[in-house]
């Protein structure tokens, strides 16, 4: 019995020892990294994050201030035509992050306003608004979208990165914190050799990647700018997502309670929402019986929720030429400065009324800082 | 409780501090009862899903108690078929109507080799080799131990009973020694495995999805197809011996030697040699209680000396078929054993017809020729790779892909891998032997106690940074058989 403890007591020893060498040299040869000013996951394949969930994931920290702040949320619709980088210069008063993560429901959307509320104090969280890009994707059951052969069933993107260097606990009822959100920062410094290590990893095994998985090099601009669907694309696409939504034409109600409970929950801290019906080509939201249900969901539940002080609804439906769009869903790189700057017009317009019940408060003596 | 799992590392530990707690060879025996049964358990939410593994143990039991009390053919014979229906109802095979199977869930994992220890102590008690009865604490301990109940390796009943008998002696070596093989197997499932898994994953989501398939041109898709099998059977090698690699180093832990169930097999130099490597206590089961009483009853009906080597032939073929049917429940089972099955039986005629063609002297001379060894490397592993494609397709995914690549597409495939590998392999070989010249192993500064452990750290670390690049820890994957 003592040789055992003996052996594993050297071998703690000297994994301590070889681990914080390790430590050292990663720290010397690479800094730590952060998500930059403006957390923004479209660069994330930029920084040591590399993933938009893991970016979201362990870039948050620096959300917890009282500076007034608008995250994006949404999914790879959100992170192409609603820019962080062309939304902050049209409202330089705020901060403009984007937290958007491909590939999100509205169960993932709900994860990253946990995320980002429990790294924030109170008074953070009441200067905190989320802007949430809406379509019917994003409305996928999470028995369609997360129980996939390639992760444990029902883990969402976010849940692998709570999971992935032991922050949090498996638990029957789901994730539990293992290292308090407070030292989130501290941990992420703790892995920061695993960080370098996957990094230098994907760099050097990228083109093998790719070649393997027979992935096809990203498109420019360019040639985004100039892509015409044919009908033979089209109809591919609309089976794609009947496939991806779980072989269904209907969207379930529940969902769309989970976007409600969302809302109350940032209304409820102090914060603001913009909730942004996110347009389709005219052609997907015409052919798609999955929109139409939808559209039947979303109509009243948008009605209620922009009845509700601090909720404001964007409507950008009508934005829906199929010229402007690169695929079933995304935006062409020249439609995105357009959104960007229509978007921000409700900011702003947000902006002024805040500030002017901002100043009728201080007037009449009821705000209180 | 996956074995890959830091629980299972933690509850592997506590086991073989509990074991060394005390020389009592009888404490020892209640602690593996202890710990086989909180394994087991670790399996179900409810005691109901241990019922069927539970009455199958008590079936086994009373048939083994029974025929070593009454040891007669017709009694082996009436309690063999009892224990093999109970198996096939129990693993539901595809064949049974639903009506027969039981209408609850419960664990599936083990029962194959509770069966073969169960068959092992039921044929030797026909046999009067077991002469003393066996206890229910010994048969629970022998047919469920915690570290071969997922898939084995088989051990025998007798090396059982002798080592249950011997005290624990550990010394510092030996318990660095099998630190070293349990990082050792980890290393293998959670990093070597697990890339090759991945690799595999994502060749094959190509190959068997239609769309992307049809994209292929045929030398593509053969390519994509065999660089699919290659991958899956380094994943499957690496997995499985590193199971091994792992219950061999706890059982050393507490007090179990455990045999081995590899043999380098990608040094095998034919297909027979291959199943003498690879899953050695399985092969070693089907020598013994199919192979062998099979030749027998072959030989006792055709007595010809000159049929001797076609026997054997024929045995070769219904063993390895019915070793390859064991693999799963569906049909496409049946064609991976029909495989195996012809595999092995055109590999003893080649062996019988090339003997009598050049003379025994002839054929080992040169069998033993350096390019002779590399092709018959690169043949026996082409054969298998490609043979275990039944094992990740199903029927129709099997029947699309024959279809598309055709005869010829399937043999250019098969002598294409073949050369691959047989050039690999001597790439291979060239380049350890000019690393084993270095011997770097030998070298005091490698040999302390304070360098191997720091070893082991740097090859933890290798794990957790591969594990962490991937979503979810790798399945064993020959718990599914």
């Amino acid at each position: 019995m003592k040789l055992i403890a003996v052996q594993v007591a050297r071998l703690l020893a000297a994994l301590l020892g070889v681990y914080a060498l390790l430590l050292l040299v990663c720290l010397v040869l690479v800094p730590l990294g952060s998500g930059g000013n403006r957390l923004d996951t479209a660069r994330a394949g930029s920084t040591l994050f590399i993933t938009e969930p893991k970016y979201a994931f362990m870039a948050r920290s620096q959300l917890n201030t009282t500076t007034d702040k608008v995250i994006l949320l949404g999914a790879s619709n959100v992170l192409v035509g609603l820019r962080q980088d062309q939304i902050q210069p049209h409202v330089p008063q705020l901060e403009v992050h984007s937290l958007a993560v491909s590939g999100s429901n509205i169960t993932q959307v709900g994860q990253v306003v946990d995320l980002v509320r429990e790294v924030q104090s109170p008074a953070a969280r009441a200067h905190t608004s989320y802007v949430i890009g809406l379509w019917y994707g994003l409305f996928a059951e999470d028995r369609a979208r997360w129980h996939t052969p390639d992760r444990v069933a029902g883990d969402t993107d976010i849940d692998i990165e709570r999971y992935r260097y032991g922050f949090y606990r498996r638990t029957p009822n789901g994730p539990v914190p293992l290292l308090p959100p407070r030292y989130l920062q501290a941990g992420t410094a703790l892995v920061h050799p695993y960080l370098v290590l996957d990094r230098a990893t994907r760099d050097v095994t990228k083109s093998m990647r790719s070649f393997i998985s027979g992935k096809s090099a990203p498109t420019t601009d360019e040639e985004r700018n100039a892509i015409v669907l044919s009908k033979a694309q089209q109809d591919q696409y609309l089976s794609f997502w009947h496939d991806y939504m779980g072989s269904t034409d209907e969207l379930k109600e529940a969902q769309f309670q989970t976007l409600r409970r969302i809302v109350d929950q940032i209304v409820s801290a102090g914060g603001e929402v913009v909730l942004v019906d996110l347009p389709l080509p005219a052609w997907h939201s015409q052919r798609s019986p999955l929109w139409r249900s939808y559209a039947s969901h979303m109509e009243p539940t948008l009605a209620d929720l922009q009845k509700r002080p601090g909720v404001v609804v964007v409507r950008m439906g009508d934005d829906n030429r199929d010229d402007d769009f690169g695929d079933e869903v995304h935006p062409k790189p020249r439609v995105a400065p357009r959104w960007a700057a229509r978007l921000a017009k409700t900011l702003n317009a947000e902006g002024d009324a805040r500030q002017a019940n901002f100043a009728r408060d201080s007037v009449s003596g009821l705000h209180v800082e | 409780m996956t074995l890959t799992s830091l629980g299972f590392v933690a509850f592997a530990l506590v086991v073989a501090l509990l074991s060394n707690a005390s020389r009592s060879i009888e404490w020892r025996s209640w602690v593996l009862l202890a710990a086989n049964g909180a394994f087991i358990a670790s399996y179900v939410d409810r005691p109901l899903h241990l019922l069927p593994l539970a009455g199958f143990l008590a079936l086994c039991f009373a048939s083994i108690e029974f025929v070593r009390r009454r040891p007669s053919t017709p009694a082996l014979w009436a309690t063999l078929t009892l224990i093999v229906a109970s198996f096939i109802l129990l693993k539901k095979f595809s064949f049974l109507s639903e009506a027969w199977l039981l209408p609850f869930p419960y664990l599936l994992m083990g029962l194959s080799y509770v069966l073969f220890r169960a068959l092992h102590l039921l044929i030797d008690a026909r046999q009067g080799e077991l002469k003393e009865p066996v206890s229910p604490r010994d048969f629970f301990n022998y047919t469920c131990n915690f570290l071969t109940f997922t898939a084995g390796p088989i051990q025998r009943f007798e090396a059982y009973r002798a080592q249950r008998q011997q005290p624990l002696m550990l010394d510092e070596s030996r318990v660095l020694r099998a630190f070293s093989r349990v990082i050792l197997g980890f290393l293998k499932v959670a990093a070597v495995s697990a890339v090759f898994d991945n690799l595999f994953q994502t060749v094959s989501g190509r190959l068997l999805d239609a769309h992307a398939a049809a994209a292929f041109s045929l030398p593509a898709f053969a390519l994509t197809f065999v660089t699919a099998a290659v991958c899956y059977t380094v994943y499957l090698y690496y997995n499985f011996s590193g199971y091994v690699d792992i219950v061999v180093g706890v059982g050393w832990l507490c007090g179990q030697d455990l045999p081995e169930n590899f043999n380098h097999p990608f040094l095998a130099r034919s297909f027979l040699d291959f199943w003498s490597r690879w899953h050695m206590t399985l092969s070693d089961w089907f020598k013994t209680y199919v192979f062998n009483p099979l030749l027998k009853v072959l030989a006792a009906r055709f007595r010809s000396p000159k049929a001797g080597p076609y026997l054997a032939v024929a045995a070769f073929f219904i063993t390895f078929t019915i070793m390859g049917v064991w693999h799963g429940t569906t049909s496409v089972f049946v064609i991976y054993g029909l495989i195996l099955g012809a595999g092995a039986s055109i590999n003893k005629l080649w062996q019988v017809l090339a003997g009598q063609r050049l003379g025994k002297k002839r054929y080992k001379a040169l069998a033993e020729k350096q390019i002779a060894i590399y092709v018959s490397r690169g043949l026996t592993l082409a054969y298998f790779a490609l043979a275990l494609t039944c094992l990740w397709v199903d029927l129709t995914q099997l029947l699309v892909i024959a279809g598309r690549l055709g005869a010829l597409g399937a043999v250019a495939c098969y002598f294409g891998l073949a050369l691959a590998a047989a050039a690999g392999f001597f790439a291979w070989d060239s380049l350890a032997g000019r690393l084993a010249r270095l011997q770097l192993g030998e070298r005091a500064a490698f040999r302390g106690i304070t360098a191997q452990n720091l070893g082991l750290a740097l090859q933890i670390l290798l794990i957790v940074t591969v594990a962490s690049f991937f979503h979810k820890a790798p399945e064993f994957v020959y718990r599914a058989f």
